[in-house]
């Protein structure tokens, strides 16, 4: 086995639990998720020569995966890529949540603890896929925005953009999510 | 605390919790929290909203099998190994 295949399988599978979640979000589908992942892991591979050791392979990854993605996978789920909302809206579930009102902060997350992951998870995914993937990068898997901007190949005031405008799009879908659970009271 | 203050510390609010403030102004973000607890309140909400998102987000398991799919592929002829040199 020559040297550049056995740092492969060295570095490439510990990295497969969060390329396959990311896969999961873009997709919003098990079996596409799969084809992606593999897709991902088979151009990573033979680019693998091209790939700088030292240098973060968990975005470089990322970045093949973002692109195969658009590439490949896009195209058949052509979807708007806009969202609505205003400068009225920053802070919209937090004064729905009764933080206006002097209610402790905690217990406005824990109304939020009580949402099961699979409804955070459909709140996310009813984001356009830009949107989406920024909050994902950011959120789930910590990446900062210069590396954000590295992956999807925007600049960073686009990832800033991206982050903001999806942060308040899913808050809007949550706060659906926990009146429509009777987490709060309307 | 005027109203001022507050407007520009809660526009930064997003990027000090993402870490991606230069540490005078963080120093200086940190500070206004300590006094106040309007802001602080909302600082705190957004903080526990990333939480809630990264923890209730983050776990999928990779499907059985799929890591073994994965490096046959790999095997196979046409994928043997990446170009010399590339």
């Amino acid at each position: 086995m020559d040297e550049l295949r056995a740092r492969f399988e060295r570095d490439a599978p510990p990295l497969m639990p969060s390329l396959y979640a990311a896969a999961l979000r873009l997709t919003r589908n098990p079996a596409d998720a799969e084809d992606l992942v593999q897709e991902t892991y088979l151009r990573a591979y033979r680019g693998f020569g091209g790939f700088q050791e030292g240098t973060n392979l968990k975005a470089w990854m990322y970045r093949i995966l973002t692109n195969t993605f658009i590439n490949s996978y896009r195209k058949k789920q052509r979807e708007p890529q806009t969202i609505s909302g205003d400068d009225a809206d920053e802070w919209f579930l937090y004064d729905r949540m009764g933080g206006a009102d002097g209610a402790e902060p905690s217990a406005e997350a824990s109304a939020l603890e009580k949402v099961p992951d699979e409804d955070v998870q459909a709140a996310l995914d009813s984001l356009p896929e830009q949107f989406r993937m920024a909050v994902w990068l950011a959120d789930v898997d910590g990446f900062s925005y210069k590396e954000i901007a590295e992956i999807l190949d925007i600049p960073i005031g686009t990832v800033m953009s991206r982050l903001h405008r999806g942060r308040r799009a899913l808050e809007k879908a949550l706060w659906e999510t926990v009146r429509e659970r009777g987490l709060v009271r309307d | 605390m005027s109203e001022t203050d507050c407007q520009e510390i809660l526009a930064q609010i997003e990027l000090y919790l993402d870490h991606e403030l230069e540490e005078v102004r963080c120093v200086e973000i940190q500070e206004h929290l300590e006094l106040c607890g309007p802001c602080t309140d909302r600082a705190e909400f957004r903080r526990s909203l990333k939480v809630l998102i990264s923890k209730k987000c983050r776990c999928e398991d990779v499907p059985e099998g799929l890591m073994s799919r994965v490096f046959a592929v790999l095997d196979e002829p046409g994928n043997a190994a990446p170009p010399p040199g590339a």
